[in-house]
């Protein structure tokens, strides 16, 4: 049986011009080897070095044809770029996977998906996060474990992942009792995060009652004996916050609270 | 929602007014009122010796800290001790930035914990 012919066709992607997006049709059998090593070949002489190579009208890769994305893939990174797929068919995928190319290649679902990593990576665009919740301490071990797992899933070390995830709960638990904590009342939470830094945003409606505790807490500490040290029972939350962060600023009024923190990623 | 924390209780052989606790989990403001409940029935039944093993305590936050310190304060004042072993990295850090490192009790080995009980 003749095998389905290969079809290559190069993209532009809207927005960049240093990724390039090749779609393939077809069957990937020995006898495309040529013709693949060619387009790359013409994609590095003009220095495009961001490919991903869309997968999701193929339906077979062969193991010749793999060999010749490794041998791309190998001169792309020695030029400083990549090559990644998008779309692979589920059974394709899964011989991908016998044959261990799953832990060489990074495969997305999608075109747009890989284009977004891409723009993470190459580009350092941020990606923003927005939450919303209620003022109660039980949901903040959630969304802590949330933000540091996101942290951890952008490439963030462990350290890092843990301190972030300190931060993000202790200004939670702040806001949650230093806030006005009636029913329908909502803390936003905001996470910028990009490949060198995250910031934290929380925001939430200030309760008169509590503000001047609040206010006290803001005042600097100046060095308290052990004695106090142990007895005191607020602000080492803060004390954390400042520590483990590269910038803390805190807007208090009648109002609203907004705690804003940025933390540079050391790992 | 809130995190889980399981403390294990041990006896400690040769110490009839001590304990081997063992912290599972995370400790933050959603469970200190167990753990506070818990370990403050021990120090007012005379147990006033407690080792904390924290080897898989994953998390600890500056509410959890608190109740550390107040532990290990309550035991002092009981004529015992709060006497801390096997701590993480991660957790280490938050009480060392706290400056609780030299409040709390911390040793390294299990063994050694146990010894230093009068």
């Amino acid at each position: 049986m003749k095998a389905k012919q290969l079809k290559i066709e190069i993209r532009e992607v809207p927005g960049t011009d240093m990724i390039k997006v090749m779609h393939f049709s077809g069957e990937l059998v020995s006898e495309c080897v040529m013709q693949i090593n060619q387009v790359f070949s013409d994609l590095t002489d003009q220095k495009q070095l961001f490919v991903i190579a869309e997968m999701s009208a193929v339906t077979l890769i062969s193991s010749a044809a793999l060999g010749e994305f490794m041998g791309c893939r190998k001169r792309l990174l020695e030029q400083g770029g990549d090559l990644v797929f998008s779309g692979i068919k589920i059974d394709i995928r899964t011989k991908l996977n016998l044959m261990g190319a799953t832990k060489i290649f990074r495969i997305y679902t999608d075109v747009r998906s890989a284009i977004a990593a891409y723009n993470w990576e190459i580009g350092h665009k941020p990606e923003k996060i927005n939450l919303k919740f209620p003022p109660f301490l039980k949901i903040v071990p959630p969304i802590r474990q949330l933000v540091s797992r996101i942290a951890k899933q952008k490439g963030y070390g462990n350290r890092d992942s843990f301190r972030i995830e300190t931060i993000v709960d202790e200004i939670c638990n702040n806001a949650i009792e230093h806030g006005r904590n009636q029913v329908g009342e909502l803390i936003d939470l905001s996470i910028t995060i990009d490949p060198d830094k995250i910031e934290i945003d929380v925001t939430n409606i200030s309760d008169p009652v509590k503000l001047e505790t609040l206010t006290t807490l803001l005042v600097p500490d100046n060095g308290s004996d052990k004695k106090n040290k142990a007895d005191l029972k607020r602000g080492r939350g803060l004390t954390l916050i400042k520590m483990l962060s590269d910038e803390l600023s805190v807007d208090s009024t009648e109002q609203g609270t907004s705690v804003h923190v940025k933390k540079v990623r050391e790992e | 929602m809130e995190s889980q924390i399981e403390l294990i209780m041990e006896d400690i052989r040769g110490k009839h007014n001590a304990r081997l606790i063992r912290f599972i989990g995370d400790l933050d403001a959603t469970n200190i009122d167990l753990v506070l409940e818990k370990i403050f029935n021990l120090l007012n039944d005379g147990i006033v010796n407690i080792v904390a093993d924290f080897k898989q305590l994953r998390y600890v936050n500056s509410t959890g800290l608190g109740i550390l310190l107040h532990f290990s304060k309550t035991a002092k004042e009981k004529g015992g001790c709060f006497n801390i072993v096997n701590i993480n990295e991660n957790v280490y850090e938050i009480i060392e930035i706290i400056g609780a490192a030299t409040l709390l009790q911390i040793f390294d080995d299990l063994d050694e914990a146990i010894a230093s009980i009068k």
